[in-house]
């Protein structure tokens, strides 16, 4: 399905699993946490679909869709301070750790507007099921996007002194598949809570 | 012995090992109330019993992580204890104010108990597992705030490791969560819903960290694997702990009269509890199969190896039996919570005392470990103790199921004490069980007294 | 312009934001029903594998992480898929 890509532009090398593997175990839980609430949400609405759809209605699409966008291309500078820590290119590194960090300032700002908007209306975790779900689904999600940028932050930090290079970006890979996971996690999020009916 | 200080995990450990048995008697008394109804009575009424086997068992794994700490701290820390005296004055006043907590339960009536000590003051009394009475409480604190500072001091002025750090956060959280025991609203929702607080966070929440930092630290100790990898595996165990276990607290919120949003919570969240754990069993044998050397002390391998199956299954396993709200509509409050209840203290907290007694006691004797003629007799205690705990969860998870369907799934259910009468072979199952429990640890303290040099361990 | 598309990540990027917007497009114009779900959900599905395959980088790693990863998104697919389509009978 993916065929719009071809194989990567460096000669390729041996099979190796970017960053740590302690990180890639925590990303599965992770995930799989994600699953399990996704699941709870489709089937939860599957009793209910007519409430589900008319609640929808209510929700922000522009801001959901924005958000995508956001997380997105926060990813995106994220994999080009990789790339950057590959040719090592310190400044590079630095400076799209950056970029990504705003990116998910942007979302969160973004989020807080959305919440604003719903909470102002009286709309709480017991106004209905599928409130108890956007509200939830999407708080959970918030919480990653500020640990990652957290994490990000550490390694802007660490990315100032000089710390990544083409010969030790172990810890710059570990951070960057934390922060693509929170953006994976959104791509299926917001198709199935803001749009699919 | 690397450090002097470290002697004062002695008497911690032979003051849990000491109350485990009592606590295993009283569950014995128990286990027979259940199919001979007045057994004993009215000397020991089953809620006092009861009431003895739960505390007994609390208290001596609070002796049992005290004295895990003292040994472990000084070591990680690479300095000398802070104040070996306060840690021994200590030991004296939570044992003395332990034993006359289970004389004042055992004495007098309860009511009168909170009468006579002051329960007028401040109600504290009265809620399962923080019977204790208002001093006995008071006392918990100081003890629990003297040894914190102890430690906490020890690491400051030493070597500050990412397993003592977790260890520290896990015991200050043991005493800041254990101050909601004085917290007591009218409300009965508020109440239950702030008890939890204390017993949900203890056991599902910050003694996990305990658990996590002990396990790493014998699995140095015994298999040589280095440091980092050890701690990489701890971060990612204590942040899938208390993800799931802090939110996962929602399960028990389902029936107690709060929204109803903490039923999906609490589902989905506790749900993947057993992810931890998991990652603790996988942990313990990816440790031990990568091991640089064979450490002399089999024995405390077998525990490290055992906590981290037990806990998987009794703490993970079988509390996913249950922990899904539409279950748990069904089974809260029947057998299958004792038989959960069981297997998890034990293979998560008992498990782990007695592995870090079986790692530190020879090392506090003046060896490396115990002859071999000890560590196969505490290898047989290890596994009949095991195996019994295996059959009592399973004879309880039988009377559990049997009482759900008979008194609840059913169309036409039967009475409460009806229902009993029908699952009283799984009790009295249950109960001989319990019986070759205690032959297992009986074996475990005769071990203790077999080969080696110096005998004067109890 | 065509040097910068030879990085698989700027592809992924370019893709990924036009998704986005068909997404939203079809959220725009109200489509809802069968065939507007499966198009969403693959939508979505080709978008997971880009971040996995080119932002996570998994292109080149051990197949069992590629799997793993890869597994994930096809089983919430999956059970997305099943729960709507249970909605719809």
């Amino acid at each position: 399905m993916a065929s719009t890509t071809s194989a990567p532009e460096e000669a390729p090398h041996s099979k190796r699993l970017p960053g740590d593997l302690a990180i890639w175990i925590f990303i599965l839980a992770e995930m799989l946490a994600f699953a399990v609430f996704f699941s709870a949400y489709a089937f939860a609405r599957a009793g209910n679909a007519e409430m589900f759809n008319l609640y929808q209605q209510t929700l922000n699409r522009n801001a959901g869709a924005l958000n995508t966008l956001l997380l997105i291309t926060g990813s995106w500078f994220v994999v080009l301070a990789v790339q950057a820590a590959h040719r090592d290119d310190n400044k590079g590194v630095s400076r799209n750790v950056a970029l990504g960090i705003l990116c998910g300032a942007a979302f969160l700002a973004v989020k807080v507007f959305e919440y604003a908007e719903k909470f102002g209306a009286g709309i709480s975790l017991s106004t209905n099921t599928f409130y108890m779900f956007y509200i939830s689904l999407t708080f959970f999600h918030f919480m990653h996007v500020i640990l990652g940028m957290v994490i990000l932050t550490a390694i802007w930090l660490q990315a100032r002194k000089g710390a990544y290079t083409s010969q030790n970006s172990h810890g710059l890979e570990s951070g960057a598949a934390y922060w693509h996971m929170v953006d994976l996690l959104w791509i299926i999020l917001f198709p199935l809570v803001y749009v699919m009916r | 012995m690397q450090y002097k200080s470290q002697a004062v995990a002695k008497p911690y450990f032979i003051a849990a090992i000491g109350l485990f048995v009592g606590q295993i008697l009283f569950g014995l008394i128990l286990g027979a109330q259940y199919v001979l109804g007045d057994f004993l009575f009215p000397a020991i009424p089953f809620n006092v019993a009861r009431m003895v086997h739960t505390n007994l068992l609390i208290v001596w794994l609070l002796f049992g992580f005290m004295g895990g700490a003292y040994f472990m701290i000084p070591e990680e820390a690479e300095t000398e204890l802070f104040s070996p005296k306060l840690a021994l004055l200590m030991f004296w006043i939570f044992l003395v104010a332990g034993a006359a907590t289970i004389v004042g339960y055992l004495a007098v009536p309860y009511a009168t108990l909170a009468e006579l000590t002051g329960n007028d003051l401040l109600e504290t009394m009265g809620r399962e597992f923080l019977e204790q009475p208002l001093p006995t409480k008071i006392g918990i604190v100081v003890v629990a705030l003297v040894f914190l500072f102890n430690i906490t001091m020890t690491v400051l002025k030493g070597k500050k490791t990412a397993i003592a750090t977790v260890l520290l956060i896990g015991l200050w959280g043991l005493a800041v969560f254990f101050l909601f025991s004085f917290y007591n609203p009218v409300n009965v929702v508020l109440d239950k819903f702030f008890w939890w607080w204390t017993v949900h966070l203890w056991v599902e929440g910050v003694w996990e960290l305990i658990l996590g930092s002990f396990l790493a630290f014998v699995l140095i100790k015994t298999t040589g694997v280095d440091r980092e990898v050890i701690e990489k595996w701890l971060y990612v165990i204590v942040t899938l702990t208390l993800i799931t276990g802090l939110i996962g607290m929602g399960h028990h919120y389902f029936w107690i009269g709060t929204p109803e949003y903490w039923q999906w919570w609490g589902s989905i969240f506790s749900a993947l509890e057993p992810i931890p754990f998991f990652a603790m069993t996988v942990f313990a044998f990816n440790m031990v199969n990568r091991r640089r050397r064979e450490h002399p002390n089999r024995a405390a391998v077998l525990w490290a190896l055992g906590v981290g199956v037990m806990a998987f299954l009794g703490a993970g396993v079988w509390g996913f039996l249950h922990t899904l709200a539409p279950v748990n509509y069904y089974t809260h409050g029947s057998q299958i919570t004792a038989a959960h209840g069981h297997m998890s203290f034990y293979g998560a907290y008992a498990m782990l005392v007695m592995m870090m007694i079986s790692y530190a006691m020879p090392i506090l004797n003046g060896k490396a470990a115990n002859s071999n003629k000890s560590q196969v007799v505490e290898m047989w205690a290890f596994w009949l103790m095991t195996i019994a705990m295996v059959f009592i969860t399973l004879f309880l998870t039988a009377a559990g199921i049997l009482q759900v369907w008979l008194q609840r799934v059913s169309d036409s259910p039967l009475p409460f004490m009806v229902v009993q009468e029908k699952i009283a072979i799984f009790y009295w199952a249950r109960e001989i069980s319990g019986v070759f429990f205690l032959i297992g640890l009986i074996l475990y303290i005769t071990s203790f007294f077999i080969g080696g040099d110096k005998k004067e361990t109890a | 312009m065509m040097n910068a598309l030879k990085n698989p990540a700027n592809r992924a990027w370019v893709v990924l934001i036009i998704a986005t917007l068909i997404t939203w497009y079809l959220g725009e114009v109200g489509a809802a029903g069968t065939a507007a779900i499966v198009a969403m959900l693959v939508i979505a599905f080709i978008k997971g594998r880009l971040v996995i395959l080119d932002f996570m980088e998994l292109r080149n790693a051990p197949t069992m992480w590629r799997m793993l990863l890869e597994g994930w998104l096809i089983l919430v697919s999956s059970l997305i898929l099943l729960a709507y389509w249970i909605s719809l009978k």
